[in-house]
């Protein structure tokens, strides 16, 4: 079995400000981390190895510095991975972004399709959601998203639950796939310092569109629909009612009842 | 098991420099395997200073280019000492002796310079690993022979979480301990080999924030230092702004913790400074981006311990390597590096403290020796043994001058009546450039998992009670990080707010607080202070 886990390196946007007079990112100071929604789709794999033995290659798409996502893959017990890095794709949208990562999937799997793709849910920078479904429509791979848990069983079905607005929904299956994956699928393996002074070591692949065999109209800017026409902050949040009642319950629940009367919210 | 050559514990100036100067001075095909780890998320993490830094340090370290690269955005242009009496009133002294001035000095974030010589070491090849705590050392027929990684992965019960890391044993022919300010390993192996200095170490709780002003009011690489009000007479405090670029400021605030009133708050103390006068001056039309605090160990030459053990030598703030006059220690802690490293090259691990002791860090702190000592009695002495170190070179007084009490901890007096109510009514009101203790720690990054033991232990529950009665539980005063409180009767302890300071280590006056290490990659997030 072979699962391919796509990981994003992002801003740190707990960090991020906007100018509000250019409306644009401030990054200074901004450290760039592995997008949080990510840690679980290589725990989610790393398990699949632990189970029925799956080889795990992790790949990402960005400048050279991304690469640390790769090695901490590889520090928590990924098998390989490869960096998708070139000027070339500088400025792709997610139609860009899921082509040349189709591309580059099947360059890394001798141009056939592995058994599971794994994304997290979405990245926290642009929380589109887009690429990993866009991803299986070019590997022309069936789709589930929000994966909450994920079985497989000995013949090679898997039966997963996803979670949808109003309840949850299982699954029934057979390999390839694309999944995307939640929070509550598992919680993340630390690395162990042995394993991150190994993965220090590895020499980490770079794949650039010669490498991924891209059309070159289909990439980066180029290959881009989506314009962005303006960024702007959401207007800021007044803040809410502060009640003080340390020391006093009592008069903090008569202080929340008042205000919920008022809003008519209870009577 | 790990083996490597050296292990360096902690990422900060010292320890990088240890690593740099080890790979660098090593003759080809003999370089020694360096590991450096750091309980930080990522290097520099951790790293808090004022900080005008005396270049002296990078001598010896770095190259002429490599120095003219450094993430520094200003350098000073001008510097002023004043002496603050009230609120509304201060004087600029009009005179300083040379040896205080830090004009031309570069004036920057540690925690960037940190992340450069980070990036450096490993260009050198030394292997820097963060998120990892160094929780023990390993010791063997009275040698230090490497050390080992904290667990992860416990629960708040310390019960085994699906994703349990266990501890990791590093094996090292010499370990290195740069833990600064009141590293835990440091302090437990000068307590346990016998290696204090003359008198204990004594600290103070520097407090500091980043804070962004607008463009066109203020001048890259202006500096003051203050000294006095609101710290009364006896107590060795002192604050400064430095404007780090056109539209930064930093403003930090320094309490020696040898005070004596439980009801001294350090925080309200940053905050009655910041309202200051002298201080608004700079920081008009600002707001406050970062925070972050740290103990600094001031005691100085007097001070400092025995810096080698068998196996094992401890560099920078760890060994109390500090000008306690100019309050200055980053170029001792890089040369305490560079003398670490000759020494594990000479492959003479005893050689450390002579090489140390040659160094100008060293002989300025030994010009100073009896600068801190004094400030404790009363300011005045204090002001006069420093200009009387610098009129003579340090030679008079050639005896070691006297202080007050030998532990910080020992030193506070009953709760009077009144005296918090009197404290909180002095409190100045908030603002943009005045956020409240919760803001701040916000802003400091800090973040620690919360299904985890917590790492702040009490000793003995009923101990706090009867400190509650004699002195009013200073803990929820003295931490900038609002870590205690008194909540229905009892101690709570919020550890995730924890900024690693070890002010609580230090002050408790029970000594009832143990401070352990909290998971690997927790605490601060530094990236501008």
């Amino acid at each position: 079995m072979h699962v391919v886990v796509c990981m994003k390196q992002v801003p740190d946007t707990t960090n991020v400000r906007i100018n509000p007079e250019t409306n644009t990112l401030m990054r200074e100071g901004v450290e760039s981390i592995i997008n949080p929604f990510d840690e679980y789709a290589p725990e989610e794999a790393l398990r699949l190895k632990d189970s029925c033995g799956a080889r795990v290659t992790v790949v990402t798409m960005g400048p050279p510095q991304a690469a640390v996502v790769i090695r901490e893959a590889l520090a928590r017990g990924a098998d390989d991975g490869a960096l998708v890095s070139s000027r070339a794709f500088g400025g792709a949208d997610t139609l860009a972004t899921s082509y040349t990562l189709s591309m580059a999937i099947r360059k890394l799997c001798g141009g056939k399709t592995p058994d599971l793709v794994l994304f997290g849910k979405q990245a926290i920078d642009g929380d589109t959601a887009q690429v990993g479904p866009g991803v299986s429509e070019f590997l022309e791979v069936p789709l589930v998203t929000y994966v909450k848990s994920l079985e497989v069983a000995a013949d090679g079905a898997y039966r997963v639950t996803t979670v949808m607005d109003d309840g949850e929904q299982v699954v029934e299956g057979r390999f390839p796939a694309v999944m995307t994956v939640l929070k509550e699928a598992a919680v993340p393996r630390f690395a162990p310092l042995a394993g991150w002074m190994a993965a220090a070591k590895a020499k980490i692949e770079v794949l650039d569109e010669k490498a991924v065999d891209a059309d070159p109209i289909r990439i980066g800017l180029k290959g881009s629909p989506t314009k962005v026409v303006t960024i702007f902050p959401p207007p800021v949040k007044g803040g809410g009612e502060k009640i003080d009642a340390r020391g006093d319950g009592e008069k903090g629940a008569k202080a929340i009842a008042a205000f919920l009367q008022k809003k008519g919210l209870v009577k | 098991m790990i083996e490597t050559d050296v292990l360096v514990v902690g990422a900060g100036p010292a320890g990088l420099a240890t690593a740099i100067a080890l790979r660098r001075k090593a003759a080809d095909g003999r370089k020694p395997r360096v590991v450096v780890l750091d309980k930080g998320r990522s290097p520099g993490s951790h790293v808090l200073s004022g900080a005008i830094i005396d270049p002296s340090g990078f001598k010896g370290l770095l190259t002429d280019e490599e120095v003219a690269k450094m993430p520094v955005e200003a350098h000073v242009v001008k510097e002023s000492f004043r002496s603050i009496m009230l609120p509304k009133l201060s004087v600029k002294i009009p005179w300083v002796p040379p040896m205080m001035s830090s004009k031309t000095f570069p004036v920057a974030s540690l925690t960037k310079v940190t992340q450069y010589l980070a990036q450096i070491a490993a260009r050198e090849g030394a292997e820097v690993y963060t998120g990892y705590a160094v929780t023990d050392l390993v010791e063997k027929d009275g040698r230090i022979v490497g050390a080992k990684t904290g667990e992860k992965g416990l629960d708040k019960n310390g019960r085994r979480k699906s994703n349990y890391l266990p501890s990791e044993e590093i094996r090292a022919k010499a370990t290195v301990l740069a833990e600064g300010g009141c590293g835990i390993l440091t302090e437990r192996l000068i307590a346990e080999k016998g290696l204090q200095g003359v008198r204990s170490q004594t600290y103070a709780v520097g407090i500091k924030e980043l804070i962004e002003v607008p463009a066109g009011t203020q001048t890259a690489g202006e500096v003051m230092h203050t000294f006095g009000y609101p710290a009364d007479f006896t107590t060795y405090g002192g604050g400064f702004t430095y404007h780090v670029s056109e539209t930064q400021v930093m403003v930090g605030y320094a309490y020696a913790l040898d005070y004596r009133r439980p009801e001294i708050d350090p925080f309200r103390l940053f905050r009655r400074f910041k309202a200051t006068a002298a201080v608004q001056r700079h920081i008009k039309g600002g707001k406050t981006v970062a925070y972050g605090a740290k103990v600094i160990p001031e005691g100085g030459f007097y001070s400092a311990p025995k810096p080698y053990y068998p196996g094992c030598l401890i560099v920078g703030d760890g060994a109390g390597l500090l000008d306690s006059l100019r309050i200055k220690g980053v170029h001792i802690a890089l040369q305490s590096g560079v003398c670490a490293a000759e020494a594990i090259l000479a492959d003479d691990l005893a050689s450390y403290e002579t090489r140390l002791h040659a160094t100008s860090g060293w002989r300025e702190m030994k010009r100073v020796r009896n600068v801190r000592a004094p400030f404790s009695i009363a300011m005045p002495f204090g002001v006069m043994a420093a200009g009387l170190a610098w009129a003579t070179f340090g030679r008079i007084p050639w005896f070691r001058l006297p202080g007050l009490g030998e532990s910080d901890a020992a030193e506070l007096e009953e709760l009077k009546p009144g005296r918090l109510e009197r404290e909180a009514a002095n409190d100045v009101p908030s603002g943009p450039a005045m956020p409240d203790r919760l803001t701040d720690v916000f802003m400091s990054g800090t973040i620690h998992e919360e299904d985890q033991p917590c790492h702040l232990k009490i000793k003995d529950p009923a101990r706090c009670e009867e400190c509650e009665r004699r002195f009013g539980s200073p803990c929820t005063r003295f931490c900038p990080a609002e870590v205690y409180r008194r909540d229905e009767g009892r101690l709570q302890i919020d550890f995730s707010n924890c900024l690693h300071c070890k002010t609580c280590r230090i002050k408790c006056p029970c000594g009832n607080i143990d401070w352990t290490f909290p998971q690997g990659g927790d605490g601060p997030r530094y990236t501008r202070m």
